[in-house]
């Protein structure tokens, strides 16, 4: 399957990787592949665009809801006496806003292989399927974005509550992803 | 949560509270060695003052950031 992913696509898969462990995730999901998609230039990010959302946007919601109740827990340093948000307020002050969460993401574990999850197996199965449907011969980042979509998961809940403050829905995105794949096609 | 138990967990005699702080402090205190390696580096300071400053060794040091920076 992964030979038909276009240069692109094998990117953002492999920079999921990054992402999961940045935010020190034990695996992949499709949070991590979303987070990755937004934020690589191309096709994904394109479509994402074109239904009114601001990938840099999704990304950020997308690794937010993957570090929510994770290491960085406000309330577990509050229990040994620490502010994390005084600690965010100084950080921001002499590196810049939202140092903090850069940093966690930069902090690499190097060589360690962080598995997929099912869901995150299914939703690249289904794009491979998105592709087929749409007689694309090579899959993108738009028929990621539509697997993610098609998945049952909990990046396609980001893009769903996403895209519904920003006041449009599932059906546009849908709409957007697979009108660009038919005019590169 | 009652209220005797939410009082408990904040003085840290839950094991399972307690490892999580110290799992959070780890994490916040790798990431504060990104930014003021990073930064450090920015400024002109040699791998050998910063490994100094942390108490390791320059070896240390670059292995960690060396790739990053």
């Amino acid at each position: 399957m992964f030979e038909r992913f276009t240069k692109e696509a094998r990117a953002a898969v492999v920079e999921a990787q990054q992402v999961a462990r940045g935010t020190r995730s034990a695996t992949i999901d499709t949070r991590h592949l979303l987070a990755s998609l937004s934020s690589t230039a191309g096709p994904a990010a394109d479509a994402l665009r074109a239904a009114g959302l601001d990938p840099a946007e999704v990304g950020a919601r997308a690794r937010r809801a993957v570090t929510e109740g994770e290491p960085l827990d406000a309330g577990a340093l509050a229990a040994v006496g620490v502010d994390l948000d005084e600690v965010r307020r100084r950080t921001d002050e002499v590196f810049g806003a939202g140092a903090l969460d850069r940093a966690g993401a930069r902090t690499t574990r190097r060589g360690k292989h962080v598995p997929f999850t099912d869901d995150a197996k299914k939703a690249l199965e289904l794009s491979l399927r998105e592709a087929v449907r749409l007689k694309d011969k090579g899959i993108d980042g738009r028929h990621l974005l539509l697997g993610i979509l098609r998945a049952d998961c909990p990046g396609g809940r980001v893009l769903q509550a996403a895209l519904h403050d920003a006041g449009t829905d599932v059906a546009a995105l849908r709409t957007a992803a697979e009108r660009s794949a038919r005019t590169a096609a | 949560m009652t209220e005797q138990t939410l009082v408990g967990a904040a003085a840290g005699d839950d094991p399972g509270e307690g490892l999580r702080a110290v799992r959070a402090l780890r994490d916040l205190a790798d990431r504060l060695e990104t930014l003021q390696v990073e930064r450090a580096r920015g400024l002109g300071w040699s791998w050998q003052e910063i490994a100094d400053g942390l108490g390791v060794s320059r070896q240390a040091v670059h292995k960690k950031h060396g790739r990053r920076l």
